[in-house]
């Protein structure tokens, strides 16, 4: 993963803390794209990506003020948009909870489950068929390297939730791809 | 009669993987072919997913963002100078018992903060102040003209800032830590822009 923190200087961060205008569009184009991406992974379409690049950056351009500088702005930056991410996620499922009963993180699959394939799959695809919830685990712990503990805090739940997510993921993974 | 195999689970070699695997696991994956197979697979599906290609926004957003956050500044400000008429009239009051003249406008930080110009943590928060002063230097011939409501929200915010500086002032004669006068210095500079903001929407209304 790129070092995304190298992009900025440290003036301009605290530039962006004061409320300057220029050095928080810096600090939006350093990590528009890598944003972006978290999104479009996790939430798993173009349209929530976008959502939750906007929500992302409103909230940093608020809240950068309290932005102490322990650890790295990537780093902060990147939980924000996790949080922004997996609340988007929560919403739409939850929304679909409400008309069928339970709750947003515990249903897998809503309405009728896609037909399986008949052969194997590349790795972009069979992401796309992984339920939010597993494929939101398993980007977060497998690429971004969160530990369960933190995907359960952000989730709501417990690290146990978090390490069978990741363990449905690969057994799907593991069917689809072979 | 031979003894059945137990292969590792899914769960055990992901644990295996991401180095909290048991003693058993390690040593039977050191053993079993099957199972250092799966492992090594697991690593290449990380490795394959941590590869895959970057998603770039599709359009840019920061226009958007930076509209946002503009509005929701001056709504949250504007709300609360006309909404928040009782803490409007209790800065006033504030402002009358403290000071020799029943209203100022903000006049500039003192000239004590100069020597903190070049800080790294006010610093920022210096220059930000004497840049929107001047941008706001640039409105004032105009206030006369404006609507009652905005004339409310723009007095209120001046006395904001007036009451401010006397805080900060105060806060750094009697050793007030650094992070409380970032803070206010911080809440001096979101004050003005919003300001700076309630003049550029009028002005743009006096010439449309």
């Amino acid at each position: 993963m790129k070092n995304y923190a190298s992009v900025l200087a440290g003036a301009e961060v605290t530039r962006a803390r004061a409320g300057d205008r220029e050095a928080l569009e810096t600090v939006y184009r350093a990590f528009q794209a890598p944003v972006y991406n978290l999104g479009r992974r996790i939430c798993g379409n173009e349209e929530d990506a976008e959502d939750v690049l906007q929500e992302t950056f409103l909230e940093v351009c608020r809240s950068i003020r309290g932005f102490r500088g322990e650890g790295s702005l990537w780093g902060w930056v990147r939980r924000v948009a996790v949080s922004k991410a997996l609340m988007l996620l929560r919403r739409e499922r939850g929304r679909a909870a409400r008309t069928v009963g339970g709750d947003s993180f515990s249903l897998d699959a809503l309405g009728a489950p896609p037909p399986e394939p008949t052969g194997p799959i590349d790795l972009e695809a069979a992401l796309g068929r992984l339920s939010p919830v597993s494929r939101a685990v398993l980007w977060l712990h497998d690429v971004e390297g969160y530990t369960h503990e933190e995907i359960g805090e952000m989730l709501g739940k417990t690290a146990s939730f978090s390490k069978s997510q990741l363990s449905r993921a690969h057994r799907r993974l593991r069917e689809w791809l072979e | 009669m031979m003894e059945k195999v137990r292969h590792l689970t899914i769960d055990e070699l992901l644990a295996l993987r991401d180095g909290e695997g048991t003693a058993f696991a390690r040593s039977h994956a050191e053993s079993c072919h099957a199972c250092r197979r799966e492992l090594e697979r697991l690593y290449q599906i990380q490795a394959r997913l941590r590869a895959l290609p970057t998603f770039e926004p599709p359009r840019d957003l920061w226009p958007r963002v930076a509209s946002g956050v503009s509005r929701k500044r001056l709504r949250r400000r504007v709300g609360y100078g006309v909404l928040g008429l009782a803490a409007a009239a209790t800065l006033a009051a504030l402002v009358v018992r403290h000071g020799p003249n029943a209203r100022e406008t903000p006049a500039g930080p003192s000239d004590v903060w100069v020597a903190e110009a070049e800080s790294p943590d006010l610093g920022p928060f210096i220059h930000r102040s004497a840049e929107l002063e001047s941008i706001l230097r640039a409105y004032r011939p105009a206030y006369q003209v404006y609507n009652a409501p905005t004339a409310l929200a723009v007095s209120f915010l001046e006395d904001r800032i007036v009451l401010l500086d006397r805080v900060l002032l105060e806060g750094r004669a009697a050793g007030a830590d650094r992070e409380v006068l970032v803070d206010l210095w911080g809440e001096r500079v979101e004050a003005m822009e919003t300001l700076v903001g309630l003049h550029a929407v009028q002005e743009e209304r006096l010439w449309r």
